[in-house]
């Protein structure tokens, strides 16, 4: 695939997009209700995720208790069918483990942990499909679980990525293709402010384009946490009319 | 970065109260890297670092062997961090620790996947023939700022070693022994550095999250350049900041921790800058002699 066709001069990306569109997002809480506390499903374009929360509970060992915060354990499983081209990915694949650290991170600093202590919170990731941006849907996945299980959070968590195409135009929410052949920063954004709980950035950007891909990036976070609070709250009024009813 | 390694509740709250004033234990002010002091073997790939008490060796070695069957014409490059009990007692034999896997993958995307060494020149016959450079880094003391120091570590010990020439003819290839010809130098394309930041929150978690909400409260939050062991394991987070000479960007990391306003991690890079040019610099003049 030559570089030229990914952005085209009418400002058109190969999907149709422009570059600041996200992909359509759509997001359900709830979806397991009887083999988890709290569970959600997000679609980020090809992407799916969906994600199990269990506990607050008791520590499974003792090496994950802590006399003052719940810890919490995030397992990621990336399907061997989930990406374009069939790969099985052992568990202990460094990418996978560092992914599963950073979002553990995360996440400790999201939820209010010192109200659970000397538990274990488990968050279950599955990718069962793969177009990019896996690891900014799993953290908005685990940010919907999380609350659908009512754990205590000081706000959501919201993430996105952004690529520089050509080093010099940004462009929100890439696919595996533009993935592949841009560099790209992963933002992650706490509520509504403008503050970045986690952000990673693996290849070479100019330093002076680093402020635009931020300043794009989180008023593209800050969407996601605006369709993320509608599901919850839709699905919030539809528990009190069933409740009510 | 690593628990607490026994350090008492006085100690902690000294060591906070006095960060809070600009002041860090050892004299140094808040933006001010440690000396760094590098010293190359004997043989060529041998480099020693030490970052105050921090002491890093990193060995370079080439051997040849077939390329990846998706990479024919690239050469092998392999980063290999070994973090044993000799660099602290906290640290375990055995498995690596998620804190390791972590140190690891960020070395090997500073310098491998931001393209510092040109693999491409590795290449002696497509498809069958290459060389496979190996950075094996040994962590010896520890006392904070590992990334920063391996990071320095390896490109300089990459600079530093030089490979047998080879020749091909046909299908015989020849590699000559140093005394033959004169061992060629690795293509270095570019200088990364890495810069650890380690964020302190002096207020309460919450005053962080939501107290920019109301726009008078001062942002308390601030960061302070290659922690010692003391202050990483006293810090809510660390951002590490990775750039070259020529100001680009190679990679960013900032997993979990404290969240930080866009501004201070603008702030950070531009800190970061002024670091990275001065060690460049020193790497330079140390490879000279």
């Amino acid at each position: 695939m030559s570089n030229k066709e990914l952005y085209s001069p009418e400002g058109l990306r190969l999907d149709g997009r422009r570059w600041n569109e996200l992909k359509s997002f759509t997001c359900k809480v709830n979806t397991h209700q009887t083999s988890s506390d709290g569970s959600s499903y997000v679609q980020q374009g090809n992407t799916k995720v969906m994600c199990k929360v269990n506990g607050p509970l008791e520590p499974k060992s003792k090496a994950n208790s802590n006399n003052n915060n719940a810890s919490i354990t995030v397992n990621l499983n990336i399907a061997s069918f989930s990406p374009v081209e069939r790969r099985k990915r052992p568990k202990s694949d460094r990418r996978i483990k560092e992914m599963m650290t950073i979002l553990e991170k995360t996440f400790s600093e999201t939820v209010i942990t010192k109200l659970y202590p000397r538990t274990q919170i488990i968050v279950d990731c599955y990718v069962l499909s793969q177009d990019g941006g896996i690891l900014s849907a799993v953290a908005n996945s685990v940010t919907l679980a999380l609350i659908d299980a009512g754990i205590a959070m000081y706000d959501f968590v919201s993430s996105i990525n952004v690529g520089l195409y050509n080093n010099s135009i940004p462009i929100l929410d890439l696919n595996h293709l533009e993935e592949g052949d841009m560099s790209f920063l992963t933002l992650g954004i706490v509520g509504k402010s403008e503050k970045l709980a986690m952000m990673l950035l693996e290849e070479k950007i100019p330093f002076d384009k680093l402020e635009t891909l931020l300043g794009i990036g989180i008023s593209g976070a800050q969407r996601i946490k605006d369709l993320m609070d509608e599901e919850l709250r839709k699905h919030g009024k539809l528990l009190i009319s069933t409740a009510a009813s | 970065m690593v628990k607490l390694a026994g350090l008492s509740l006085n100690e902690q709250e000294f060591l906070t109260d006095s960060l809070k004033q600009g002041i860090r234990s050892d004299g140094r002010s808040l933006d001010q890297f440690r000396d760094v002091e590098i010293t190359l073997g004997d043989q060529p790939g041998y480099v020693d670092v030490r970052l105050g008490k921090t002491r890093v060796a990193v060995r370079v070695s080439g051997s040849i062997t077939k390329p990846y069957e998706d990479r024919p014409f690239e050469g092998i490059f392999t980063i290999s961090t070994e973090i044993g009990p000799i660099a602290g007692a906290f640290f375990e034999n055995g498995r690596p620790s998620d804190e390791e896997v972590l140190v690891s993958r960020l070395i090997e995307k500073a310098i491998k996947r931001s393209g510092a060494l040109d693999v491409e020149g590795l290449c002696i016959v497509a498809g069958d023939k290459c060389w496979n450079i190996r950075a094996d880094i040994h962590f010896m003391d520890f006392d904070g700022g590992f990334i920063d120091a391996s990071c320095i570590g390896v490109i300089t010990a990459l600079q530093h070693f030089s490979r047998p020439e080879v020749t091909v003819s046909g299908e015989q290839v020849v590699v000559y022994s140093t005394d033959e010809r004169e061992p060629v130098k690795l293509s270095i394309l570019h200088v990364p550095i890495c810069v650890t930041f380690a964020l302190f929150n002096p207020k309460e978690k919450e005053e962080n999250i939501k107290g920019g909400a109301d726009g008078n409260e001062e942002a308390g939050e601030f960061a302070i350049v290659d922690a010692t062991m003391k202050e990483e394991g006293l810090s809510n987070g660390t951002l590490t900041i990775t750039m070259n000479k020529n100001k680009e960007i190679c990679q960013i990391s900032k997993s979990g921790g404290l969240p930080a306003e866009g501004l201070m991690v603008m702030d950070c890079a531009n800190k970061a800058y002024g670091i990275v040019e001065k060690l460049t610099d020193q790497i330079k003049e140390v490879l000279k002699q």
